[in-house]
């Protein structure tokens, strides 16, 4: 697990005391859009729900919370929200302890998966309920609210009730009226979940664009790998109340930090084995299936339990050739196994492959025709997986 | 076969409940129109006429038979009833609020709430006698009548509005809140105007129990009678089909209630439309 930017951080970055960094900030200026310091959350019947709960936002940040239901995610964002009470921790925004603040004091807005609209207004006054409330003059009101209807295609429908309208129209009202009020902080939770496929990719689409276009921070709760991928400029992958990984969406592929990441993002395949020794800056693991190789991510002994993961992307199919087997095995650094081919199909321009390794796992592997063309692989015949150790990661099995 | 045989017995059942549900009230609205004054309350209807409407209005020559004595009652029980509807809903609606979280001894609130309509009316109303006997309180229709008024129709409009409440959506409230609106002022934009229909059902559930109200009534007031009270005394003399007159009338009342309550409900519904229509002009 750690803090901040995967991976890249020396090991004396540790997370510093709150009022340290506060005492720091005055010095540096260096002020964070929202920061969660060890937050916890324990319900009433001592179940936690959250634990230690690290995080500094930078201002114009795209954030996804990313992980299986029940993970603690939407927690989390209940509890910036100010929804639900933090057991423990603190939690900033701007350099503002937000703890106690009621909902309506934080500078933060909620979209929520039901868009949950004011059913008895028309759009326009939904969008523009919070300014109202807050006493603004009608003109300025009204020109802002004309100006965000506008931002997000809404003009059209400015004057319907809510009720007869699309989710995705429903939606980028809500948007609106989060927007309108101008939070430092925008949460979303599973915004898209209610919408189907093709429009939930149209206002993905939208809401990066509309993010980049304002600036405003953005922390998004999702379960869908594909749209945290898509969105965010880092990825909180959370399991069981706990932060697994904070990196940039590309790492989280490349680099995953733990065996619960390695298996939820992307389609990794997992042998585990004991450390032999580091050779080349590359750490050689012992596994049944031979001697692997990789880059090490996270601290390792020698001797001790680890994972290889080995992205699908990497793995290269070749046909068994007694002659040519050292040849591959040396190009790719020793990172060959011995597999039987399941399944060849080829679907429009893929080629789909299934292959069996010796342990009975089955790996679905997938590329162009012209890299497999058709027959290349019968099924039942013998082939040898090869995968450069570059693109191998070894991390510890706990 | 079988499902022909099915509807049978669902419209032989159908027929039944309209006619124990409607039958009395048919009977007593055609009785209504004996002629008078020396005409009964009974069958065959010797000549039909509007005698006994005028009796109530007191439109006839006088006669041996004396007026219902109900005009004061009629005022009384009205005034009652309106009392009883605004302080039932008003609790009804707040408490209802304050169980959308679970507290403390909530389980046992809940009971305490609703043994109001479960113990018997007329022990309660004995109870009350008892103790305003003790306490040396006189007892009067807007006094221990009260009373008994709002504690017997409060679980009323009490579940009324848990119901309400319970299939509200608390993300609305929430998306208010995050906008920056205190819960006091989401109350009064968002929450409340959504259950107003259930507001208005509460309402009419406390004013017609407590309109027509019998048993706690009849040991709780004292000396000044209540529109029921006042019909009963009429039964213990001679029954005229004057009451039938009167309770055509009462019924057609209610019916007029219900025509109000649809009607605020519609209204209800096209507020908002209509104020922002108006805004945009």
């Amino acid at each position: 697990m750690s803090d901040g930017r995967a991976g890249s951080q020396p090991c004396f970055a540790r997370p510093t005391p709150v009022f340290a960094r506060v005492h720091f900030r005055e010095v540096s200026a260096m002020i964070y859009d929202l920061e969660l310091y060890k937050i916890g959350k324990v319900y009433d019947n001592g179940t936690p729900a959250v634990i230690d709960f690290n995080l500094s936002v930078n201002k114009g940040e795209f954030i996804a919370f990313l992980g299986p239901s029940g993970c603690g995610k939407t927690t989390t964002l209940r509890m910036i929200a100010g929804f639900e009470s933090i057991s423990s921790g603190n939690m900033m925004v701007k350099g503002v302890r937000i703890n106690d603040m009621r909902p309506a004091d934080r500078p933060t807005s909620m979209i929520f998966q039901n868009y949950a609209l004011f059913p008895h207004m028309t759009v326009r006054r939904n969008v523009g309920y919070g300014l109202e409330v807050k006493g603004m003059a009608k003109v300025e009101r009204d020109a802002k609210v004309d100006r965000m209807l506008s931002t997000l295609g809404l003009d059209d429908i400015a004057e319907k009730k809510t009720d007869r309208l699309s989710g995705g129209q429903r939606q980028r009202i809500a948007l609106a009226r989060g927007l309108v009020v101008e939070p430092d902080i925008l949460l979303l939770d599973e915004p898209l979940g209610a919408l189907d496929a093709n429009l939930r990719k149209a206002i993905q689409n939208e809401l990066k664009l509309l993010q980049r276009t304002l600036g405003i921070t953005f922390v998004f709760v999702t379960h869908a790998q594909s749209e945290a991928l898509a969105l965010s400029d880092r990825i909180v992958v959370m399991n069981q109340g706990r932060v697994e990984q904070i990196s940039p969406p590309h790492q989280l592929y490349t680099r995953p930090n733990t065996p619960f990441v390695a298996r939820f993002i992307g389609r990794n395949t997992i042998f585990q084995g004991a450390v032999r020794g580091v050779e080349d800056g590359r750490i050689i693991v012992d596994t049944p299936f031979g001697t692997l190789a990789g880059g090490a991510n996270g601290d390792m002994s020698l001797g001790a339990a680890v994972n290889v993961v080995i992205p699908a992307e990497a793995m290269e199919v070749h046909t068994l050739n007694r002659t040519m087997r050292d040849t591959i095995s040396r190009q790719s650094g020793g990172n060959v196994i011995d597999a039987k081919v399941n399944r060849f199909d080829v679907v429009g321009h893929i080629s789909h492959l299934s292959v069996e390794l010796p342990d009975g796992r089955a790996i679905a592997l997938e590329a162009h025709i012209d890299k497999y063309p058709p027959g290349v692989f019968p099924a039942g015949s013998d082939v040898l997986l090869a995968w450069q150790p570059g693109q191998a990661t070894v991390i510890p099995a706990t | 076969m079988q499902a022909s045989g099915t509807k049978l017995a669902l419209g032989i059942y159908t027929t039944l409940f309209l006619v124990f549900l409607y039958g009395p009230m048919v009977v007593l609205a055609i009785l209504s129109f004996q002629t008078g004054p020396e005409g009964g309350p009974q069958f065959p209807i010797i000549e039909w006429s509007t005698y006994w409407y005028k009796h109530l209005f007191g439109l006839t020559p006088p006669t041996r038979i004396a007026p219902l004595p109900i005009e004061e009652a009629l005022v009384r029980s009205l005034l009652l009833a309106v009392m009883t509807m605004i302080v039932s809903t008003v609790l009804g609606v707040t408490s209802a609020q304050a169980f959308r979280k679970k507290f403390t001894g909530s389980g046992f609130a809940f009971y305490l709430i609703v043994l109001g309509m479960m113990v018997p009316g007329v022990l309660v109303g004995l109870g009350m006698a008892l103790v305003a006997n003790a306490l040396g309180v006189d007892r009067h229709w807007w006094g221990t009548t009260f009373v008994l008024h709002v504690v017997y129709t409060y679980p009323f409009a009490f579940l009324v509005m848990l119901a309400i409440l319970n299939r509200f959506d608390q993300n609305v409230e929430e998306a208010s809140w995050s906008l920056g609106v205190s819960p006091v002022k989401t109350f009064r934009k968002v929450t409340f105007p959504l259950i107003f229909p259930g507001v208005l059902s509460a309402m009419l559930f406390a004013f017609t129990l407590s309109y027509d109200e019998f048993s706690r009534t009849l040991f709780a007031s004292g000396r000044d009678l209540t529109l029921p009270l006042a019909i009963y005394g009429t039964f213990s003399v001679e029954v005229h089909p004057n009451v039938f007159a009167f309770g055509v009338l009462t019924t057609l009342f209610s019916f007029a209630l219900l025509g109000t309550y649809a009607a605020l409900m519609m209204l209800s519904i096209r507020r908002a439309r209509r104020v922002a229509i108006q805004e945009e002009a």
